[in-house]
């Protein structure tokens, strides 16, 4: 009587004579419009665990992080194995100002960007000299340097304990009530964030960017000013990625490079962009809430779940469809789609 | 309109191209040729500035392009096709023309379905309109050649430099392709340097030719003059064989 059937892209529901169809296609407007309000009545059932709010504010940041990600890894055609440099930039610029100079989050938000920017455009030329592994393993050391002048410089970077006592941005007398803001506000930014990125993607700046991904001297060639299209596609990202760190730091009030700054927390955030779908901007939020739930699931093994998480990531990357993560799921043979669909028709 | 004065580019100890001089007016059609090695490709490579020349000087339209960026290089009005195609394999033909359509030249204003738009007559010239949701890696090699052809063209170029459109065609393709370039010429008033090996179809379309040998000009004039000159036999067929004629 009611015949379901699924195809490809769609789903498609036949009751007697009636035929209901489903897209499929995270782009169709009613797919995100159902995402975002699942996300915003999570909190909802969950607001009695403090654990479990934290842990979907921790997958809303990380896939804030993993979105500027894959902007910057399709438009500078380079995987950066780094982006947590900026995290740690951000964070400390953000901390730093608001702990010695006093300034208030809202300037700080501004000083965070203005550090960001300027370290960002002063790295920006290794996207041109260096490409494949040397851009990778350069961006991968960068961080790691970082860490270590936490440490040398431990008198301003507090680097083994961290900072503390940052202005929160928001406090409410019931502590429920913070964890609840906390995540609304990583949720309005993490949106943001894939707004803004999509806006990028979805315009003709989108297909010029997937020229630059696929050949960096025959898009030249056409005419794509390819260097100053890198050195955006650099900085942008990373000035967001600075900004979750400004993030973190008023909300959590606490912040130390060894934390965000080595490999581990590169790792998970590169995997979030594996799992969600390398170079598909949607697939980071799936990716971030998966991973933050085996992590936290894991922690409760005890000290064997630092040799587990490593494991279960690994699986992931062996099991799930290459470059396509979780999406691939979906749409198999779906080419990647990562520069607007253009159609014109011939009525 | 274009002048190649002096020359020269070396890789290691090997001269690939040198000491090369010779000029393209308005409207002409210029066969490059040369055995294998000669420095053609590398010539043309110099010409849209994918690598800095050595030494000499290359002027396009009154500027000097020496040591250019590719990107101004299209922007002033040159562009190319490749010999192994470069496509966007990941890319529809639709969206890797409007690429060129967007960045060929200064459009501040122009939206993406106006680009596709235009990019969609581009492919259509090209007879490739039936395959513009084709992404570039199911395409085949005719129709990869044409989507670089629509490609180039999409740049609104004065001057097209092709190099061996007709390599691994079948006399069938080659001879639409050649229609094709015809067409182009008439329609878009450019200028053509064409490097090619089917010596048939250069030798007809060509107004004049320039003939390299180990990154050296040996030679230069009409398709008669070339075609008799005992130098390019011999360079072509060995000195044994221009002796005994």
């Amino acid at each position: 009587m009611v015949d379901l059937e699924f195809r490809r892209d769609r789903i498609l529901l036949r009751w007697k004579d009636q035929k209901y169809e489903w897209v499929i296609e995270p782009r169709y407007w009613r797919n995100p419009a159902i995402g975002v309000a699942l996300l915003a009545v999570l909190p909802l059932f969950v607001a009695s665990y403090p654990h479990i709010l934290t842990m979907i504010t921790t997958a809303n940041l990380y896939a804030a992080i993993a979105i500027p990600l894959s902007l910057q890894i399709i438009g500078t055609a380079r995987v950066n194995f780094g982006p947590q440099l900026y995290l740690g930039i951000g964070g400390y610029a953000a901390a730093l100002l608001n702990l010695h100079l006093g300034w208030p989050p809202a300037l700080t938000l501004a000083g965070t960007i203005m550090v960001c920017a300027v370290i960002a455009l002063l790295l920006s030329p290794t996207t041109w000299i260096a490409r494949g592994l040397y851009f990778s393993l350069i961006t991968l050391i960068l961080p790691l340097t970082f860490l270590d002048v936490t440490f040398i410089y431990g008198d301003i970077f507090r680097g083994e304990v961290g900072l503390v006592g940052m202005s929160p941005l928001l406090t409410f007398k019931k502590v429920t009530w913070n964890y609840v803001s906390y995540f609304y506000l990583s949720l309005i930014l993490m949106l943001f964030y894939l707004w803004i990125s999509d806006k990028i993607v979805r315009s003709r700046f989108g297909v010029t960017m997937a020229a630059i991904n696929e050949n960096e001297d025959v898009a030249r060639m056409m005419g794509v000013p390819v260097e100053r299209y890198k050195v955006f596609y650099y900085v942008f990202p990373s000035i967001l990625a600075g900004v979750v760190g400004w993030f973190i730091v008023h909300t959590f009030r606490t912040f130390a490079g060894i934390t965000y700054l080595p490999l581990d927390f590169m790792t998970k955030i590169l995997i979030i962009v594996i799992v969600g779908g390398r170079a598909f901007l949607y697939g980071a939020i799936p990716g971030a809430y998966l991973i933050s739930a085996v992590e936290d699931s894991l922690r409760g093994l005890g000290p064997i779940n630092y040799v587990l998480f490593p494991l279960v990531l690994i699986a992931f990357i062996a099991f799930l469809p290459r470059g396509e993560g979780l999406w691939g799921l979906y749409h198999k043979r779906h080419q990647r789609d990562y520069y607007p669909a253009l159609h014109v028709r011939r009525d | 309109m274009l002048k190649v004065h002096q020359v020269t580019k070396r890789f290691g100890g090997l001269s690939a191209v040198n000491e090369v001089s010779f000029s393209l007016n308005e409207g002409e059609v210029i066969g490059l040729i040369g055995p294998n090695g000669a420095g053609k490709t590398t010539l043309l490579n110099l010409i849209c500035g994918l690598y800095p020349a050595d030494g000499g000087s290359i002027e396009f339209l009154g500027h000097n392009i020496t040591g250019m960026r590719s990107n101004r290089i299209c922007h002033l009005g040159i562009s190319r096709t490749y010999q192994i195609p470069q496509p966007f394999y990941a890319m529809t033909a639709l969206s890797a023309v409007a690429v060129s359509v967007i960045n060929g030249k200064r459009r501040p204003n122009m939206s993406l379905s106006d680009a596709a738009l235009e990019a969609s007559y581009y492919l259509e010239f090209a007879g490739l309109f039936a395959k513009r949701d084709t992404i570039s890696r199911d395409l085949t090699l005719y129709e990869l050649r044409m989507l670089e052809l629509a490609r180039a063209l999409a740049t609104t170029p004065k001057l097209l430099l092709i190099d061996e459109v007709m390599a691994g065609l079948n006399p069938a393709e080659s001879s639409r392709a050649l229609e094709m370039i015809w067409s182009a010429q008439e329609q878009f008033g450019i200028t053509i340097l064409w490097i090619e090996h089917v010596m048939k179809i250069i030798m007809s379309a060509a107004q004049r030719i320039v003939v390299l040998q180990y990154g050296r000009k040996i030679a230069e004039g009409t398709p008669q003059e070339i075609a008799s000159d005992p130098k390019i036999i011999e360079a072509y067929l060995g000195g044994r064989y221009a002796k005994n004629q």
